[in-house]
């Protein structure tokens, strides 16, 4: 059975239909690839799995069992980790307190809470350790690199050991050594039994990573296959429109 | 040269530096500044300024403005003695001889219940907060007008307002090189420490920057931003009432413009302090700083023998200067932010 299914889920931002009834299924131990072109709908779909965005009719299954996410809590409790496009970081705080927010470290007792800054700053300097970035826990997220601030972004995901992990274009901005980090990632995912969704504009990380891509177009979905079933040429026309369908 | 980072941690503790100098001046200006009672002065007129201080550095730190706790405080002063003393001449209450105790209840009730309403009117009317605060400050100096009938309200030789005098008047203890320290000024103290827990250790106060920071991101962490929100709106008019109870306990009578124009000394002070307009920025212990600088220029200037135009004038410069260093702050991160995209670039 899949994780996570999503049957006929559309979106629309007033005028705008993002999403045109996606149908859309995937299960632990795999890795998809979502691809197409800007505006496609792509991050749209993502923030709606992240409980982030709420669509506009449609429904999601999660093992199987209809589900409404009234917030992104929701979706994080059911294992749902996700690193948005824009990265979703406040540049005021370290970043340290970037990677915990909205899940602190906290000591205490009953209603009375204290934040474990030391405990925190020491597992995010672990954190940045594995992903091989040269990030600071304490350094503010202004000040630093693009590269950096993906690192803080993809540490969340590594908080918790979550079911289905949500990547939107998380190689835009860092090194060629990051880059087959988290490439190295993705696959040990999969191959823990875990679920992932890559959306990435570069085909040929989503050849090397992923077991099946699904491509959108203007907020439908026109392809979903198995990467053996398909080629650079193939998906490559389908996102520019030069193919219709496959 | 200094590092971007020494600068900006030199912008951040300026306050004290300046506070240092300015005391020292005045110390050479006047014979009496450098006097117990004069220092016992200073702090008691800070704490009014400080408790409202206090409120909106959180709404602040937030990414809101709350303009209307000059009349919160207004308010709190005036229904909290009328609602106690004898209707008519001399005292012009209503006659209501309400327990001191609840009417104290009641009073920071109604603060807490104004921004409670604030907060639902920015949150869920989706209105901006600038005009929500504002009509809000119109509406209740207007309300304070009808219950006073234009008459001051007073106290005077009431037993019943006793427990006003208590907060603002009364003295906890004296220290010696310091003089009598009032109760306003120790209940202020731990306000600001309680602040400075809630903004450095506790979640609350970490969400409150992050909803400041980046509000999109907070919602998308899970922050219930809108929530947070009407909180702070809370506890900014719950504060605004509880000055309001320490400054009827300070002022002989209560006139219906009591507090007017205060809101400005209340910005400046959180301000000048490092906590910026822009949200997401400040501390404390800083606006604590910004508190004292304003009320030891107030009364350096006082004992001076200042003209009031001339305090005026100062006053004006005074937030001037406050906005100019928030502007400097607000650049300077802008500055780094483009200074990391080059590096990332040429990583990249
Ligand atoms: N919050 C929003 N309000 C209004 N329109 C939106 C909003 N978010 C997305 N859209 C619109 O929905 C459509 C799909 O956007 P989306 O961000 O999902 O595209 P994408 O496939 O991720 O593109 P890209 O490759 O550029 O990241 C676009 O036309 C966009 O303008
Ligand atoms: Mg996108």
């Amino acid at each position: 059975m899949s994780y996570l299914e999503l049957q006929n889920v559309k979106k629309s931002f007033g005028a705008i239909n993002a999403l045109q009834g996606v149908d859309f299924q995937i299960g632990a131990g795999e890795a998809v690839g979502l691809m197409g072109d800007n505006g496609a709908g792509k991050s749209t779909l993502m923030k709606i799995i992240a409980g982030n965005v709420q669509p506009t009719s449609g429904q999601i299954f999660v093992d199987g069992e209809d589900t409404v996410f009234a917030s992104p809590l929701d979706a994080r409790k059911l294992g749902i980790e996700i690193v948005y496009q824009d990265l979703a970081l406040c540049d005021n705080l370290t970043a340290a307190a970037n990677v915990f927010l909205g899940r602190e470290l906290q000591a205490g007792f009953g209603q009375f809470h204290k934040l474990r800054h030391a405990a925190m700053n020491r597992r995010a300097a672990e954190l940045f350790a594995e992903l091989k970035s040269e990030t600071r826990p304490h350094d503010l997220v202004e000040q630093m690199s693009g590269g950096q601030r993906q690192a803080v972004a993809l540490a969340r995901t590594r908080l918790s050991d979550p079911k289905l992990v949500l990547l939107d274009e998380p190689t835009a901005a860092i090194s060629v050594r990051q880059v087959a980090e988290v490439l190295a990632r993705i696959a040990q995912l999969r191959d823990t039994g875990h679920a992932v969704i890559l959306v990435s504009h570069r085909m040929g990380d989503v050849f090397e990573v992923c077991d099946r891509v699904a491509v959108l177009r203007r907020g439908r979905k026109i392809a979903d296959k198995p990467i053996g079933d398909t080629s650079l040429e193939e998906v490559t026309g389908l996102i520019t429109g030069a193919l219709e369908e496959a | 040269m200094l590092s971007d980072k020494r600068i900006s941690i030199l912008i951040d503790n300026m306050i004290w530096i300046i506070l240092l100098v300015v005391f020292t001046f005045f110390v050479f200006q006047s014979e009496h500044f450098l006097t117990e009672r004069n220092i016992s002065n200073i702090l008691t007129a800070a704490a009014v300024l400080g408790v409202l201080v206090i409120g909106q550095t959180f709404v602040l730190i937030s990414g809101n403005f709350d303009l209307s706790t000059e009349s919160t405080l207004g308010l709190a002063a005036l229904m909290g003695l009328w609602l106690i003393v004898p209707a008519g001449a001399p005292t012009f209450g209503g006659g209501v001889f309400l327990n001191p105790y609840l009417s104290i209840a009641a009073t920071l009730a109604t603060g807490a219940a104004i921004g409670y309403v604030i907060g639902v009117l920015i949150t869920f009317g989706r209105m901006h907060n600038f005009i929500v605060t504002l009509a809000v400050l119109l509406i209740i100096r207007g309300f304070m007008l009808a219950f006073s009938e234009g008459a001051p309200v007073n106290g005077f030789n009431n037993p019943d307002a006793d427990v006003f005098y208590w907060l603002g008047h009364q003295t906890a203890f004296v220290l010696p090189g310091l003089g009598k320290i009032t109760v306003a000024v120790v209940a202020t103290g731990l306000l600001f420490l309680i602040g400075h827990f809630i903004l450095k250790h506790h979640r609350f106060g970490r969400e409150l920057y992050a909803i400041g920071g980046n509000r999109d991101a907070a919602e998308a962490m899970g922050i219930n931003t809108e929530r947070r929100i009407r909180q702070v709106y809370m506890i900014s008019g719950l504060l605004a009432a509880l000055a309001g109870w320490m400054l009827a306990g300070r002022v002989v009578s209560i006139q219906s413009n009591l507090g007017e124009g205060f809101i400005f000394t209340v910005f400046a002070g959180a301000v000048i302090g490092g906590v910026s307009l822009q949200g997401g920025r400040g501390t404390m212990l800083g606006a604590l700083g910004g508190v004292l600088l304003l009320s030891t220029i107030d009364r350096g200037l006082n004992l001076m023998h200042v003209s009031v135009f001339w305090v005026k004038v100062i006053q004006g410069l005074i937030i001037l200067i406050a906005m100019f260093l928030d502007a400097q702050r607000a650049r300077l991160s802008e500055l780094n932010l483009s200074k990391a995209i080059e590096k990332s670039k040429e990583s990249g």
